[in-house]
């Protein structure tokens, strides 16, 4: 350890370089939001509750972010070059754009409120629905599962409906698309609720129906019509050619 | 002469003599105008026939004589010249009014008119990019329509139960698009049908094909893709464009519309064969650079499947006319799709950006494309085209009505038992998906390639991601759709088969790249399958249409990617040398049975021994320098030679000696004559009579009345005319001699359509027509004969 130290920086730049203290503040600042944040995130990934759960705090690291690049501190110092461009690596800058990225993939802001920070109604709405759906499902589950199929289909429906509604409103985000795509999941695959195939004779028989008028029809026009007879015609050529034609025909 | 063979020689045949005979009208050129003659009464024509001895003719029997003239009626076939179809004069007639209005005409008038065939070209490219435009949205709006209505009722009844019911709705849903296209081409304008490409190639090689570049035609046409689109069937819209692009070339540089019977006074220099046809190939390059999003490949077309003539200026031009056609349709499809100014919508077909890194191919992957390459399906395709027995409108109707259910049908018992079951994609929003009996979430990938109009499936097939689709699902959707296609190619509607055969390629090139990975599963390279699919297509196209350069670049072009250049090149030259060994390409096939007299790039090989004095048709019929009227009538109004060129000579002599040629004049010349009846007398009587110009052939052009609504009064006939003025004086000639490739060779480069056979005196002793040369064909046995027939 100590041979590392000494081989590292000792002396320090001359003032005008070093960054200042106000600076230094953000930087902590911005690092304790970032780790909360951070923390947030992967506790909830799965499930996905990301938007549910760590938006404030999101929230908040865009605010220190913002103080870091645009605001202006005391004695009209701006630590935006200081902090974020003054090297190849931008550290502070990756890192966040980075989390930035992942917060717009997650389409959160569509369940959010701009203001308050708080899940929209729809989205509320839209959770209390599936939830009801969830409850059903735990009812049944131990029973038959045709009964449960049954029995929460209408709430399924409902759920299903909502989330259609939703899907086209653009009102989505990626925690009400991971909740649905559970339980879409438990519904077709561990209650094996999807819908039968049991029409085959009457598909099958009206389309057999269709491919055989073809048949029908083809049959008849070839039986009802004569191909076209054409006429030949004899064109006009020299004598001598035809006549050596007629040699060679001869011949043959 | 040893290794030519006959089937059917001109002679008599012996089982043939039983039948009757006499009331038949004479066919054969050579004694109807014996009995001209006859009617004339006084030997003003004459029929300058045999050379060489003259003791040939008491050779020819009687009964010979009377047999030659009757018909003989076979079934139709494919190896049959039909008489219907005339020659397009690209020669220019150097007569004495060409002359005059030359002379008149200032530096300036040659600037203006240089400049106005640039007007005409942008205009082309801008109309049918519009054009373009316009069948795009209609077919994208209706189609979203149909497949939504389809879609909510299918949704509806897969929890309700009655199936098909859904299925009798999506085939009566089809069938009345398909009814609608296919009324407006079997009664309307037949000509229409299909994806015009033939015809276009025919028109551009110097055959005129009746109604082909008319408005009517167009407007058919247009209407007539949409609905065939929408409809469901196994039709592209691409093909099509290049039509309707020759059709708007055809009709801007006239400056009227015969159909609309309105004239703008416009252009009218350019109403002329010569003119249009090079604005015919401007149009049909626009058409495809609309289509395709590929200028360049548009002007090869024009080049490689059109023209038989090129220079340097026209191919600028044409270019010109290319790209405005595509920036055209960038930018409205740009309006359009509410992004005005982004131009990266070229093409009506567009197929994405083949960009990404897992697309890119190594040096060893290229045997495995030409393996692809080598692959080949089509050969059925062009069997079914032989055994189309449907020829009444009606019937016709219904036979792509039935097509139609069967298409609908089909799909849907494909997608009902398909098993492939696909998690939804997040960004699929413009495909229609269908989720079946899948689990929720989840989609019917059978579904995506069936339930779609064939261009969004061509698309996802060449970029959805690896695992989309499944082999089994892949594989009998190929099948299906192969025959679908089949079928479908050939039936009165007009529409395309650039589209299916791509999507039959896209689809079996992607099963190949799936089983190529699932074998040599350790590599990444080949885990994208959708660049097989691109081979695969390219492969198919190849091997039914048999472009080659100029199909290459609108590939390239159209997937935006040169490096791609050179295995799509290797691919098209294996699938057109393996298919060049069972089969002759889809448009030659086509213009086959057609039995249109088409030119070929070359002359038959082995056909050297063969002389113009055995291709050309004698004896020719000749008129006078000053002739008759009465005698020009009666030539003119015979229907059995419908001859269209006329040497005229010194002076016809009697008996069959062959006179002086001194030029050559048409029938439409001498019909317009006729029609303002330039006689001699009447010259003479009135001497305040207009000067015939040029301007007068060119306001009948391109509908000459027919000889029978001219009248000509018993005084009249009595009159003389004199044709020294309007005749082309210099007319090409070729001595006896001359070899078929020296005479093929004339034609095809200068476009000619007679060409005047003559001896070392310079007299008349045959004329060669399109039609003699064209009946000459290299077939299994070597070199074979085409029959003329009368259809």
């Amino acid at each position: 350890m100590s041979s590392l130290f000494s081989t590292s920086l000792m002396s320090s730049f001359p003032e005008d370089l070093e960054i200042s203290g106000y600076c230094k503040e953000l930087l902590f600042f911005f690092k304790q939001r970032y780790v909360t944040f951070v923390d947030c995130l992967i506790l909830a990934a799965r499930p996905v509750k990301v938007c549910q759960n760590c938006s404030s705090s999101y929230s908040r690291l865009q605010d220190i972010y913002r103080n870091i690049s645009d605001q202006v501190g005391p004695g009209n110092e701006s630590c935006r070059d200081s902090l974020l461009s003054s090297d190849r690596l931008m550290v502070v800058y990756q890192l966040y754009s980075n989390l930035q990225d992942l917060w717009t993939s997650s389409n959160c802001e569509k369940c959010i409120n701009n203001r308050s920070h708080s899940l929209t109604n729809d989205t509320l709405n839209f959770l209390s629905t599936l939830n009801q759906t969830l409850t059903c499902f735990e009812k049944y589950q131990l029973g038959n599962h045709t009964e449960l199929c049954k029995s929460c289909k209408k709430m399924y429906g409902d759920v299903n409906k909502l989330y259609g509604r939703m899907e086209k409103n653009d009102t989505m985000c990626i925690d009400l698309e991971d909740a649905m795509n559970m339980t879409r999941r438990l519904w077709s695959k561990n209650f094996n609720c999807s819908l039968p195939r049991d029409e085959t004779v009457p598909v099958l028989a009206v389309s057999s129906f269709m491919l055989f008028l073809p048949v029908i029809f083809y049959l008849s026009s070839f039986l009802h019509s004569e191909q076209k007879k054409r006429k030949l015609i004899h064109p006009n050529r020299a004598r001598s050619y035809t006549r050596l034609m007629n040699i060679q025909d001869k011949q043959s | 002469m040893a290794n030519i063979t006959k089937k059917v020689s001109w002679s008599s045949r012996p089982d043939e003599t039983g039948a009757t005979g006499e009331t038949t009208p004479l066919l054969n050129g050579s004694e109807q105008p014996r009995h001209s003659r006859q009617m004339s009464g006084e030997g003003a024509i004459f029929h300058i026939g045999r050379h060489g001895a003259g003791d040939l003719e008491e050779e020819m029997t009687t009964e010979e004589e009377f047999l030659r003239g009757r018909p003989k009626e076979i079934p139709h076939n494919e190896k049959l010249l039909s008489l219907k179809f005339e020659s397009l004069d690209y020669d220019n007639i150097e007569n004495q009014l060409f002359l005059d209005e030359e002379r008149r005409m200032s530096y300036m008038g040659f600037r203006c008119l240089e400049i106005s065939r640039w007007v005409i070209c942008a205009l082309i490219g801008f109309l049918t990019g519009l054009i373009a435009c316009f069948i795009d949205i209609v077919v994208e709006q209706v189609a979203k329509v149909k497949y939504n209505v389809i879609k909510e009722n299918i949704e509806t009844f897969t929890e309700a139960g009655g199936l098909s019911i859904s299925l009798i709705l999506w085939a009566v849903l089809n069938c009345s698009f398909v009814i609608v296209g296919a009324i407006l081409v079997a009664f309307f304008e037949p000509i229409a049908a299909g994806s015009g490409i033939p015809q276009i190639k025919c028109y551009l090689n110097g055959v005129k094909i009746p109604r082909v570049v008319r408005l009517k035609t167009l407007v058919v046409k247009v209407c007539g893709v949409i609905c065939s689109v929408v409809g469901g069937l196994a039709v592209g819209k691409e093909g099509p464009m290049i039509h309707s692009g020759g059709v708007v070339a055809a009709g801007v540089s006239q400056g009227r519309s015969t159909s609309l019977k309105r004239d703008f006074k416009i252009f009218e220099y350019f109403r002329r064969d010569t003119e249009k046809r090079d604005f015919v190939s401007a149009g049909a390059a626009a058409g495809v650079s609309a289509a395709f999003g590929a200028p360049v490949g548009g002007v090869l077309f024009s080049l490689e499947e059109g023209a038989s003539f090129w220079n340097q200026m026209l191919t600028w031009r044409i270019f010109f006319a290319s790209m405005i056609s595509t920036f055209t349709l960038n930018f409205v499809l740009s309006v359009y799709h509410k992004k005005p100014g982004e131009l990266s919508n070229p093409g009506l077909i567009n197929f994405g950006r083949f960009e990404s890194d897992s697309l890119a191919y190594t040096f060893y992957e290229i045997p495995l494309f030409i393996a692809m390459g080598a692959e080949l399906l089509l050969c059925l395709m062009s069997a079914v085209l032989f055994c189309r027995y449907v020829h009444r409108p009606c019937l016709q109707v219904m036979e792509a009505t039935l097509v139609a259910a069967v298409t609908a049908a089909v799909s849907f018992t494909m997608i009902y038992f398909s098993n492939d079951c696909q998690p939804l994609a997040p960004d699929n929003t413009e495909v229609y998906q269908l989720q079946l009996f899948c689990a929720d979430g989840e989609y019917n990938s059978m579904a995506t390639a069936f339930f779609n109009t064939p261009e969004k499936s061509v698309t996802s097939l060449f970029h959805d991601q690896p695992g989309t689709y499944n082999p089994l699902t892949l594989g009998l959707f190929t099948l299906t759709y192969f025959f679908l296609a089949c079928w479908t190619y050939g039936l009165a509607v007009s529409a395309g088969v650039f589209i299916p055969s791509l999507l039959i390629g896209a689809a079996w090139g992607r099963l190949c790249g799936i089983l190529l990975a699932s074998i040599f599963s350790s590599s990444s390279t080949w885990a994208d399958p959708g660049k097989y699919a691109l081979i695969g297509a390219a492969a198919q196209l190849g091997g039914i249409v048999r472009m080659t350069l100029s199909l290459t670049v609108i590939l390239v072009e159209a997937t935006g990617n040169v490096t791609y250049g050179l295995p799509i090149m290797l691919v098209l030259m294996t699938s057109k040398i393996v298919g060049d060994y069972f089969q002759e390409g889809l448009y030659d096939i086509h213009i086959k049975l057609q039995s249109v007299p088409f030119l070929h790039w070359e002359a038959p090989a082995t056909s050297h021994w063969l002389t113009a004095r055995e291709v050309m048709s004698s004896p020719v019929t000749c008129l006078n320098k000053i002739e008759k009227v009465g005698t020009i009538v009666d030539i003119l109004s015979n229907t059995s030679t419908n001859h269209n060129g006329f040497p005229v000579v010194v002076q016809v002599m009697e008996g069959d000696v062959p006179a002086k040629l001194c030029g050559l004049i048409l029938r439409s010349q001498l019909i317009v004559l006729l029609k303002h009846k330039v006689f001699v007398e009447l010259a003479r009587s009135r001497l305040t009579q207009r000067k015939l110009l040029l301007k007068d052939f060119r306001d009948a052009y391109p509908r000459f009345p027919p000889i029978q609504s001219i009248h000509v009064s018993q005084d009249e006939r009595e009159c003389m005319m004199d044709l020294t003025e309007f005749m082309n004086p210099t007319p090409y000639t070729v001595p006896q001699e001359t070899s078929l490739p020296r005479v093929f060779k004339l034609f095809r480069a200068l476009g000619l359509r007679h060409l005047v056979v003559v001896d070392d005196e310079n007299r008349v002793v045959g004329l060669v027509s399109r039609k003699d040369l064209a009946r000459y064909h290299l077939g299994k046995h070597g070199l074979e004969e085409l029959h003329l027939a009368q259809t």
